[in-house]
């Protein structure tokens, strides 16, 4: 379907002279170049870290040693046997908290094959908040983690670029670790270490039908899923206290032992279909039919022993066994449908549809068995409750979009549109016996969309953005109900030289509701600089970003039976700056391989309900020594504070420094 | 039951708008109408003659193809597919007798580039792309004119996080913030959460599993399916909780404080005009007064007895 520039099409090759035809099929490079790239490497060194370690594990997490900092090679072959061309990119291996390996090769027209590799460390250590214990000087976060996650995608599609293009897909997202949970009593909770496993096997197939004025994608997947969570404590000396160490009915609680652990199983199925379709000039026609069906099963034991309290039926207990059986399917489906249609030469309209159907449906089996006495003394007793636990979760979401677009003139572009949204959802837990907790909410939302875009060439753009909404239902209180968005960018190129833009955004949102009414109130402005007032020699790009939320919801003080408001204010500064230059030493080595110096920094510096700093400045001045040879060298400063949890704050310096071999 | 007397007329009442727009902004007759230099063709070759650094860019590229493939319709004239006849520009050397899409506006340049993109599956969700409703131009991304065999469009993960930020201001101050996923240590891209090009979720959010929210990738083991189900996971997806670009908050919650998130949905106070009428419904999460004594530390920290926040295989209070 040729448009615009391409309407006369040139009669394909036949028409073009002879002579006029290139040559060569493909880029071939020269023998000698058919690697080209950098591979970057070098030792860093942590100073000591000033304040909480455990925070700057939780925040940086970055080390000393030797590390592969970075590479980036191209393989091209020129005879295009086996391949065209392979690229590889790797970076941050070594001791670092989070590497990546990425490998693309390809052979035209006859496959693509697709590596990515990642590893993850994921440490969180920060006593700062509400520790129960601290006042007993003890600082521990009940919540901790120190896990390492590594995700890989391998895929390969064969014949692009053809009629039929099949793909085949593996991931692979696993991760172990150990931490700090907590087990919990209806009177007590105690801080105990675990262990976690759990990785999650990806494998889909489809494939891609092209033609000129369609495309069809068909996918077919299914996923496999394994987790286990594991607990076990023991104690001959004093009981765990857990945080509430104040005797319950004339009696100190306590844990000497725990073994609990969580087996799951999933596995799921899910489908995909896609279409897009070009039926005439004028129309264009895109759909999506997506499916998916996770399911898992559980078992859960636990064995705990101690003094407990059963705080319900007050019943003091010793020990207890605690088996659970449950299982859950979610049945979840997603379709969408629309429509691109130019009725004139200056206006276009979309209609989009979509609707979203999620389904949960759980069981549990529940036996919890309470023992209380020594089991060889003569006063033992035991006392069993069982339940049988049914839940259902349903979500139905859709929604109607229609969008006008009006080039009023050539740099004025008006755009309106509205939005339709409806739904309803529940959430249903029914016990055997005893209260049900049963939820139903109903959404309806409509949308007035506007938006106005000016452009003057490339020098300035303007662009303004308005979306109202006026809602009769919605989920939670905090859930968008009658709100207004605003939203305004600018685009000036004051000089040839200097850039400006700015960037302005406001939201508020007021859910009205009798009893509880909810305030939404946030805004952003930005302003940033791009100057190059040397080329690639000098430039310098900045940003100062200020943004604050307010939010506000009222809430029953149990002391007064009166309602209160409770409000939560932030305020938030943002710098950044980075200036770069580049000097050229004489001589054609210098002159291809200059030396670089660049230096700048973030800083974020937050104040209300929890006011925070966050420093990040950095330097690196690279040296090059011979056409291909380099050295570097690197420093960062991290420093966060934080001003009610100042024993959170820390401070670190890193240099690194290290060779850099180009080809 | 709720009103919906306003829907459907909303669509209908904009189209009209648009068409009274038409006629109160007449302009020209067809100003985006791209000029028609000639009808004959000059070769990719004779573009050569001026504009070897581009003709060398476009040959190392993946639009080279366009050049030497037949099947494509225009083997040596990769340059005018896009710039349109080109021998009155090259016998003339004005530059203003040749077709340039950068002066164009979005909506033309993009039509020349979906002449051949169009109907591919990265484009199945374009109706659903706020880039195209914002007439983001395919040539804000991708550099046609790129040089290298990377070309076209940025491929490593500083390159993609730059381009994503110099229009995205507002997320990249976000991601000074301490708490983030690494952008900022390109160790992750933008494109590793969202599809620029459109998605069937919302914020463009890359899918998971067919139709589950990207987040998954990386977090499957808070994927579920739950037992008892944390409703809003389900519901509204992870942002109703969590703020993915940076949050002072150690797990990157919405709130510095993770009761702050909490209490705003589980506010104690019910919304008894709603339940009544069903009209303004909202207070899923409203709970009674209860034993918890937010003066104490050890009611505070929501989520050191509710750890299953996500959603529990075990207890329907999320206890474990």
């Amino acid at each position: 379907m040729p448009l615009l520039a391409q309407t006369p099409a040139p009669a394909a090759a036949a028409a073009a002279p002879a002579a006029a035809e290139p040559a060569a099929a493909s880029p071939a490079p020269s023998a000698e170049n058919w690697v080209t790239g950098y591979v970057e490497f070098g030792y860093r060194g942590l100073t000591g870290v000033g304040g909480s370690f455990s925070t700057y594990r939780s925040v940086v997490d970055l080390g000393s040693g030797l590390k592969l900092n970075d590479t980036d090679f191209t393989i091209l072959d020129p005879k295009h046997r086996l391949f065209d061309r392979i690229r590889v990119r790797a970076d941050h291996w070594g001791d670092d908290p989070w590497s990546s390996l990425h490998i693309f090769a390809e052979k035209r027209e006859l496959y693509k094959f697709l590596v990515d590799v990642r590893r993850l460390s994921y440490f969180n250590d920060l006593t700062s908040y509400a520790d129960p214990n601290l006042t007993r000087g003890i600082g521990l976060d009940q919540q901790s983690f120190d896990t390492r996650r590594y995700v890989g995608t391998y895929r390969l599609e064969l014949f692009n670029n053809h009629l039929i293009s099949p793909y085949l897909e593996y991931e692979r997202d696993a991760s172990s670790g150990s931490g700090v949970t907590v087990f919990q009593t209806s009177a007590d909770e105690f801080a105990v270490p675990d262990t976690t496993t759990d990785s999650t096997d990806i494998y889909r197939g489809g494939t891609h039908i092209s033609g000129r004025r369609f495309h069809v994608t068909l996918e077919a997947g299914g996923t496999v899923f394994k987790s286990s969570q594991n607990t076990y404590t023991y104690t001959s000396a004093a009981g765990n206290p857990g945080n509430n160490p104040v005797p319950v009915f004339g009696q100190t609680l306590d844990l000497t032992s725990l073994l609990d652990a969580y087996g799951i199983r999933g596995r799921s199925v899910f489908t995909r279909g896609a279409f897009t379709a070009t039926p005439f000039r004028w129309l264009d026609v895109y759909g999506n039919f997506l499916y998916s069906e996770p399911r898992s099963t559980v078992n859960y034991l636990q064995y705990d022993s101690g003094n407990f309290l059963l705080e319900s039926q007050v019943l003091f207990y010793n020990s207890e066994q605690y088996l659970v059986a449950s299982q859950a399917k979610l049945p979840h489906t997603t379709g969408n449908a629309g429509f691109e249609i130019r009725p004139l030469n200056r206006i276009r309209v979309l209609e989009a549809w979509s609707a979203d159907r999620l389904h949960n449906a759980g069981s549990a089996s529940q036996n919890d068995t309470l023992y209380s006495g020594s089991p060889s003394s003569s006063n033992a007793s035991s006392m069993l409750i069982a339940d049988q636990l049914q839940a259902a979760l349903a979500s139905n979401y859709s929604q109607t979009d229609t969008t006008v677009i009006f080039d009023a003139t050539h740099n004025l572009t008006l755009r309106g549109g509205y939005r339709y949204v409806w739904g309803n959802a529940s959430d249903v837990v029914l016990p055997a016996q005893g209260l049900p907790g049963v939820i139903n909410e109903n959404l309806r939302r409509n949308v007035g969309l506007f938006a106005a875009t000016y452009r003057m060439g490339t020098k300035m753009s303007l662009t303004a953005e308005l979306e109202k909404g006026d809602s009769s239902g919605a989920y939670f209180r905090t859930s968008l109900y009658n709100y207004n968005k605003v939203r305004g960018i600018a685009r000036y190129q004051l000089l040839k030289t200097l850039r400006a833009s700015a960037d302005y955004s406001v939201l508020s949102n007021n859910n009205p509701n009798d009893g509880a009414p909810y305030l939404f109130f946030s805004h952003q402005e930005t302003l940033a600089l791009d100057w190059t007032p040397k080329g690639d020699k000098l430039t310098f790009d900045g940003s100062y970003s200020h943004c604050s939320f307010h939010s506000e919801i009222s809430y029953l003080n149990p002391g007064t039976l009166t309602t209160l408001p409770s409000d939560y204010r932030e305020d938030c500064h943002s710098i950044s700056g980075y200036l770069n230059t580049s000097i050229h030493a004489p001589g054609k080595a210098g002159k291809e391989h200059p030396v670089q110096l660049s230096a700048g920094g973030s800083a974020v510096l937050t104040s209300g309900s929890n006011p925070t700093t966050y420093y990040q400045p950095t330097a690196r001045l690279s040296v090059p020594v011979t056409k291909h040879v380099g050295i570097f060298g690197e420093w960062c400063y991290y420093g966060l504070g934080e001003t009610f949890y100042g024993y959170d704050s820390f401070r670190a310096h890193l240099f690194t420094g290290g060779l850099r071999y180009t080809r | 039951m709720p009103s919906t007397k306003q829907r459907g007329h909303g669509g209908a009442g904009l189209i009209a708008c648009a068409l009274l727009a038409l006629i109160l902004f007449p302009g020209k007759a067809s100003p985006q109408a791209p000029k028609k230099f000639g009808d004959e063709y000059a070769g990719s070759e004779t573009c050569q003659t001026c504009h070897e650094d581009l003709f060398n860019n476009l040959r190392k590229s993946a639009h080279t193809v366009v050049d030497t493939d037949a099947r494509l319709g225009w083997k040596g004239h990769a340059c005018e597919s896009c710039h349109g006849p080109g021998a009155e520009h090259a016998g003339s050397a004005d530059a203003t007798k040749i077709l340039n899409p950068a002066k164009l506006t979005a909506e033309r340049t993009d039509k020349i580039c979906l002449t051949c993109h169009l109907n591919t599956v990265k484009q199945s969700e374009r109706v659903n792309s706020s880039h195209m409703k914002d007439t983001v131009s395919c040539v804000a991304c991708h550099t046609v004119h790129a040089n290298g065999p990377a070309g076209l469009v940025a491929r490593t993960a500083p390159q993609i996080n730059s381009l994503c930020t110099s229009c995205h201001l507002d997320v990249k101050a976000q991601f000074a913030k301490p708490f983030r996923h690494k952008i900022p240590e390109n160790e992750m891209t933008c494109v590793d959460c969202h599809n620029p090009h459109g998605s069937a979720r919302q914020t463009m959010l890359n899918t998971f599993s067919s139709n589950e929210p990207g987040c998954f990738k990386c977090h499957g083991d808070k994927r579920g399916p739950f037992t008892f189900e944390h409703a809003p996971v389900k519901y509204e997806g992870c942002g109703t909780c969590h703020e993915p670009h940076g949050s002072v908050n150690a797990r990157m919650l919405n709130r510095n404080e993770v009761r702050f998130t909490c209490l705003e949905c589980h506010s104690n106070l019910p919304a008894v005009g709603a339940m009544a009428t069903k009209v303004g419904n909202s207070s899923a999460g409203t709970v009674p007064p209860a034993i918890h004594d937010l003066r104490l530390p050890r009611y505070q920290n929501c989520t050191v007895c509710h750890q299953k926040v996500h959603g529990s295989y075990a207890d329907r209070f999320l206890l474990r």
